[in-house]
């Protein structure tokens, strides 16, 4: 079996995003600040695949729960040491918002240390590298163009019945909601918000050990996927874990597939400008339909769909 | 006459210093004042870079009749322009103050155009748009070739090329500092008007603006325009005094990070504290530029992440120890109070700067 490459992009990348916006949403629902630092979660799964692989000669799959652990503890370390000291005193969200920042701009700074590191102690590339050599052959095709939307769809529902079926999902739920009220009824709220912490930033270390296999890794991932994360957050609602998956999928596929159709009409130089549509995502979405995917009141557009 | 060593490190450190000023008086102006997430402060600075970059150039050369493509012999034609500017000053100096006001104008619109899909919204949307927006500006400077010779970058004609090689920096430095002073005024009078009180009234209680009457939308929309013009100016003056530009120097940290940083040092809403703030940054971070070659035998890796590292845990620590900065935002005394006549004139003008 062999597919055009760019489906396998956009399968991937999609998949990706789903995953990164889903984190990112699960964060946002708890504290209601747009975390700035959460696609350099990914790129800490990325450096855990790279020395995988690299580093131990084992297959990069193995790096997905270890990339699940590390990014989930420092996110759970964000929001333990920097965010919740934040809101004890009271800052503002444009405040917190800045933290995130300074937060992503020190992981960086970590990252590009290992990868410093990585190439004096260990004479691997660790610049621009990619994994995909390292990959296993599965129906002709490489293993993680099905890995990524399994992934996606495992997680996807375990999350659901989690929140849906179980009493710890259910506190979750009720936590997000109205944190004071639930805190009276016995929720311990700082329980709940830090395993969303941990979820939000794990699943983001999941992508990113995932992303290597496909994507060129590189330190500075983080801010190059940051516009496309956030729209596929606000594009999904932003406080939905189902709109999430939805924004991702969407932005994802039109990212890789969108920039292809348009520079086969126009020209390759198109190309470059894949970064700009994200952008247009999020204007489009904030201009239209603020409140995203989620917001939408499908059953009132089917009822007056179906009375015209 | 050569100048010395030190003399360059100190005419270079002012120079940064007055253009970092003038992008932080406007981010003071938005975030400070008014409360508005400016998280895309680098693209003005960068719109206003490219429009220095692109505009005054052309204009020279077409009146000075040098022919070719400006982009691709463009080293070859500014040299050219710099050569003719030598004996045509004026018009050289009035081309330089259209390129300001060109700046400030594509500024201005950029900044609405930016904000005007969020700005009815909770505050983080506007964060993340603007921050979404600043990042296109390095990708479309490094691909739209026309704009700024994409990878390559341009050539800044240099209206002080009548001055002779040793007096250029420290008269540019000169002039950017009174430049920044004009800023400095601005702001401030802007400030202690009654539009000053608005901004804080919009900034602490949206919903007490509003039911005075006050349009809190339109009051953000024209607050993001006039900083982001001020910032504009910034860029174009800072590609200006270096002399070129090209896309990749407008990244996040330089221009929006830092800034953000500086402001936070001084303390928000305080154009004084910004002047502290930004003086403080700029000799930091020139000291560590001028030492971190000493430290490179020592560490396994690249010392200018230590930096990032560095700047990162203060700015953090400042959020969590120090969040109103070195000097907290005082109620500010409005110009009838603050000139009652009493106070000489030397004590007038200390006043205004630093109280």
């Amino acid at each position: 079996m062999s597919i055009d490459p760019i489906f396998s992009d956009a399968i991937i990348f999609a998949s990706l995003l789903a995953l990164l916006s889903i984190g990112l949403t699960l964060t946002y629902l708890t504290t209601r600040v747009p975390n700035f630092a959460h696609a350099s979660f990914a790129t800490i799964g990325v450096y855990i695949a790279l020395i995988a692989s690299r580093v131990w000669e084992s297959t990069p799959y193995i790096a997905i729960p270890i990339a699940f652990a590390i990014s989930g503890v420092v996110a759970i370390a964000l929001y333990t040491f920097i965010l919740k000291p934040l809101i004890r005193k009271g800052a503002s969200q444009a405040i917190q918002m800045i933290a995130t920042l300074a937060f992503d701009l020190i992981i960086i700074a970590l990252l590009n240390i290992s990868a410093d590191y990585l190439v004096k102690t260990f004479q691997i590339t660790s610049r621009e590298f990619t994994l995909r050599s390292y990959d296993i052959e599965f129906m002709g095709l490489p293993l993680i163009v099905f890995a990524a939307p399994i992934t996606v769809a495992i997680l996807a529902i375990t999350l659901h019945v989690m929140l849906r079926k179980t009493k710890f999902g259910i506190a979750m739920r009720a936590a997000t909601e109205n944190p004071d009220l639930s805190g009276t009824v016995g929720i311990n709220v700082k329980l709940v918000f830090g395993v969303s912490w941990l979820l939000g930033g794990g699943l983001a270390g999941i992508a990113g050990a995932l992303m290597s296999l496909w994507f060129q890794g590189d330190p500075n991932l983080g801010p190059q996927l940051i516009p496309s994360v956030f729209a596929a957050s606000i594009v999904g609602g932003f406080f939905s874990i189902y709109g999430a998956i939805a924004g991702g999928l969407l932005v994802g596929l039109t990212e890789v597939l969108g920039t292809r159709f348009l520079a086969g009409e126009l020209g390759s130089w198109l190309i470059a400008y894949r970064p700009l549509i994200p952008l247009m995502f999020i204007v489009v979405t904030l201009l239209l339909a603020p409140r995203g995917l989620a917001g939408i009141s499908w059953s009132r557009l089917r009822r007056y769909g179906s009375r015209s | 006459m050569v100048l010395e060593a030190e003399t360059i490190f100190i005419v270079d450190l002012l120079a940064i210093f007055a253009v970092y000023v003038i992008v932080n008086l406007s981010l003071n102006l938005e975030f400070g004042y008014t409360g508005i997430p400016n998280f895309g402060k680098v693209l003005a600075v960068g719109a206003g870079a490219f429009v220095a970059a692109s505009i005054p150039g052309r204009i020279f050369a077409s009146i000075a009749g040098i022919e070719g493509d400006y982009i691709e012999n463009n080293l070859a034609i500014v040299s050219e322009i710099n050569v003719w500017l030598v004996d045509n000053t004026g018009i050289g100096f009035i081309v330089f103050f259209l390129t300001l006001g060109i700046a400030a104008g594509v500024g201005a619109g950029l900044g609405l155009m930016t904000s005007y899909p969020a700005i009815r919204l909770r505050g983080d949307y506007l964060a993340i748009t603007l921050l979404a927006f600043g990042e296109s500006i390095r990708i479309i400077g490094n691909n739209f070739t026309p704009l700024v010779g994409g990878t390559v970058g341009v050539q800044v004609p240099d209206p002080l090329s009548f001055l002779p090689g040793e007096l250029r920096f420290p008269v540019a430095t000169i002039g950017l500092i009174l430049i920044a002073i004009v800023v400095y005024v601005f702001s401030e009078k802007m400030i202690r008007s009654p539009l000053g009180r608005m901004l804080r009234a919009v900034r602490d209680n949206e919903v007490a603006a509003e039911s005075l009457g006050k349009n809190t939308t339109q009051i953000r929309i024209k607050i993001i325009m006039v900083s982001a013009g001020l910032a504009a100016i910034g860029g174009a003056l800072y590609a200006f005094y270096v002399g070129g530009t090209i896309a990749f120097a407008y990244d996040r940290a330089s221009w929006t990070f830092w800034p953000f940083l500086m402001i936070l040092i001084g303390g928000l809403a305080n154009n004084k504290g910004v002047i502290i703030g930004t003086l403080l940054f700029v000799t930091l971070r020139k000291f560590i530029i001028f030492f971190k070659d000493s430290f490179q035998g020592y560490v396994p890796f690249d010392v200018v992440w230590l930096d990032f590292l560095l700047l990162g845990i203060i700015l953090l620590a400042i959020l969590l120890y120090r969040p109103q900065g070195i000097f907290v935002e005082k109620p500010t005394p409005t110009i009838s109070v603050n000139g009652n006549g009493k106070s000489s004139g030397l004590k007038k003008i200390f006043n205004f700067f630093f109280k």
